[in-house]
């Protein structure tokens, strides 16, 4: 059996509709008008032990209503899941116990107090002992590089030490499991890099098992094997990352610049994605124009001061594909907001 | 024991807290305390115009109201403040941070949000003493014992109605009118005896939200009355039962609203 197994998920959320005031508050009490949103529409995935999986979506898709099911904290519609051989929302507590996790838009720290005390308070609290507590503080100081704001207060951290602190406090009760909710949400370059590092280290070192959601496709491409994609409640694609890529990426960027600022290319096999001044980045698309004629076709017919190819990131197919399906539903993506 | 430290260290990083900002502090228990002094000196003001209200003299119906003070700040300690923040956590989807955690959900809501009310335990402790002394009450242990046990009871009784007044926020998301009808209309009520009221608000206090058992009855206990207005005169023994039975009520509500949290989310 799998570490994790999700079979045939189904979560309904009943979006009542809502009254003024006082009356309508007590009124609403007993008033049972209410839409169905189905958030997560029959999924079923699997994911073994020491798996470090991309979970990724729209805004909006069910990322975090699965992971939130997952973790204990929401109970499925219909359908199973089991963790560990546990029902998280069962076993809610004896899964707690065994798991880790990160909410990148919200944190686990007291605001007025040093970080070391925080740490003091959830060794208490999942009754670590003293000898593997220590090693794994002295372990975590080192690899995210937290001497220097350990004793200094919580509100006087920067993001990036914060979420450092954060995924030191989900990892110390040495879980099994680790679920981080966009964790590299709002951080700079540098901050991104020493928590992917972070990520990585932690799934190599002692096997954990990780489920990360996130919106920058830096963070799957650097530090995920597998990719599960989920769009309105059903899965579009769970495979390795590199089948992703040859699946998806069947074109490639041409990045022009003009000598001549309103120049633009009007052939319509050139997609211009981006325009700043008389640099121009165009997207094409290699059944419909090779590389060698897209080329020659823009060196003949404009003065050209620059040009460069690259093929396309995982960013750019992930977009494509999520406005793809917005395109088709533009306005249930506008009204959803993300399910937290 | 194992929430009971956990409870005593959150207490710890509470109070570490609130030292951290020592002006705040100290202006906030000021300002307490002269909103309770504020507060009996006007009650005073009034009874001692009157001699008595409905045969309870001034220092009876400050011993009430002491009664009341004291079960109202040891509910707050460990109620008021968890009771206060379930609607926003429920609201923001803070909730979420509970239930990921392998404890029991209401008693770690609880614990989390520990606080020490020192201003109101002093000015309830202090004017319950006053009292006391000027009314001769006899002091022995069973009479102690008796004081003890009924503000304990009369403490789960307002920590049951601080429950009632915030769970419906699992449903409604927000709850404040139900919050401030309870805990702040209703409530002031308990300053006078009960029994200068309409038949239908002592129903009300006994029946309904039994703010009458906090003091009311069992002052009649201790000040040798018999003020029983329509009611037998047991009800003067009842409070520990009723705290008991609210209390378990009360919990038996909280984890039905944190199921529906489960099945809704926030």
């Amino acid at each position: 059996m799998a570490f994790i197994e999700v079979n045939n998920v189904i979560k309904d959320f009943k979006i009542y509709k809502k009254q003024k005031g006082f009356t309508g508050s007590v009124k609403s009490l007993f008033c049972s008008q209410y839409d169905i949103k189905r958030a997560v529409d029959n999924i079923s995935f699997k994911i073994d032990k020491g798996e470090l999986v991309g979970y990724i979506g729209p805004n909006g898709a069910g990322k975090s209503t699965t992971i939130k099911m997952m973790c204990g904290i929401l109970l499925p519609t219909s359908g199973n899941i089991m963790v560990n051989s546990r029902i998280p929302y069962v076993n809610r507590r004896e899964n707690a116990m065994r798991m880790g996790v990160v909410f990148g838009q919200r944190s686990q720290l007291y605001w007025d107090l040093p970080v070391c005390e925080t740490f003091d308070l959830y060794k208490k609290m999942y009754r670590i002992d003293e000898k593997r507590f220590k090693q794994n503080l002295s372990f975590f100081i080192e690899l995210l590089g937290m001497q220097e704001f350990l004793q200094r207060p919580v509100r006087q951290l920067s993001l990036g030490q914060k979420m450092r602190a954060n995924l030191a406090v989900a990892l110390l009760h040495d879980p099994d499991i680790v679920y981080l909710d966009e964790p590299t949400i709002g951080l700079d370059v540098v901050a991104k890099n020493r928590i992917r590092h972070f990520i990585k280290e932690i799934n190599r070192e002692r096997a954990v098992t990780l489920v990360l959601t996130t919106h920058d496709m830096d963070d799957i491409e650097q530090i995920c094997d597998r990719l599960i994609m989920i769009e309105k409640g059903s899965i579009l694609y769970d495979g390795s990352l590199k089948e992703f890529k040859d699946k998806y990426c069947d074109g490639y960027i041409l990045t022009v610049v003009f000598s001549d600022e309103s120049a633009r290319p009007n052939d319509p096999r050139f997609k211009v994605i981006k325009e700043e001044g008389p640099k121009k980045t165009i997207l094409c698309s290699r059944e419909v124009i090779n590389m060698a004629e897209a080329v020659t076709l823009l060196v003949r017919s404009h003065n050209i001061v620059d040009l460069s190819i690259k093929e396309p990131e995982i960013e750019e197919v992930v977009r494509k594909l999520y406005e793809k399906d917005s395109e088709n539903y533009p306005s249930t993506i506008a009204a959803t907001g993300e399910n937290d | 024991m194992y929430y009971f430290l956990l409870y005593l260290n959150f207490i710890k990083i509470n109070l570490q807290s609130i030292f951290e900002y020592r002006k705040a502090f100290w202006y906030g228990q000021v300002c307490m305390i002269t909103s309770y002094v504020t507060d009996i000196a006007l009650i005073w003001v009034l009874i001692s115009r009157f001699k008595t209200i409905n045969g309870w003299g001034p220092y009876e119906i400050m011993f009430l109201y002491a009664l009341n003070l004291c079960a109202y700040s040891i509910a707050g300690v460990l109620l008021r403040k968890p009771t206060i923040a379930l609607p926003s956590m429920i609201q923001s989807g803070e909730f979420d941070d509970i239930l990921i955690r392998p404890l029991n959900p209401f008693f770690y809501t609880i614990t989390r949000e520990a606080a020490m009310y020192f201003s109101q335990l002093t000015v309830s402790a202090v004017t319950l003493t006053i009292c006391i002394m000027k009314l001769q009450l006899t002091i022995n242990p069973a009479s102690v014992g008796m004081l003890i046990l009924v503000i304990i009871s009369g403490a789960l009784i307002q920590g049951a109605i601080d429950l009632f007044a915030a769970i419906p926020a699992f449903w409604l998301i927000k709850s404040d009118s139900i919050k401030d009808l309870l805990i702040g209309d209703i409530r002031s009520f308990t300053r006078y005896p009960i029994s200068i009221y309409n038949r239908s608000v002592q129903v009300f206090l006994t029946l309904i939200v039994p703010y009458a058992f906090i003091s009311f009855y069992p002052a009649q206990f201790f000040l040798k009355k018999n003020d029983f207005i329509m009611f037998h005169p047991v009800f003067q023994y009842l409070t520990p039962a009723i705290g008991i039975i609210l209390i378990v009520l009360a919990y038996k509500f909280w984890n039905a609203g944190v199921r529906h949290y489960n099945s809704t989310g926030s």
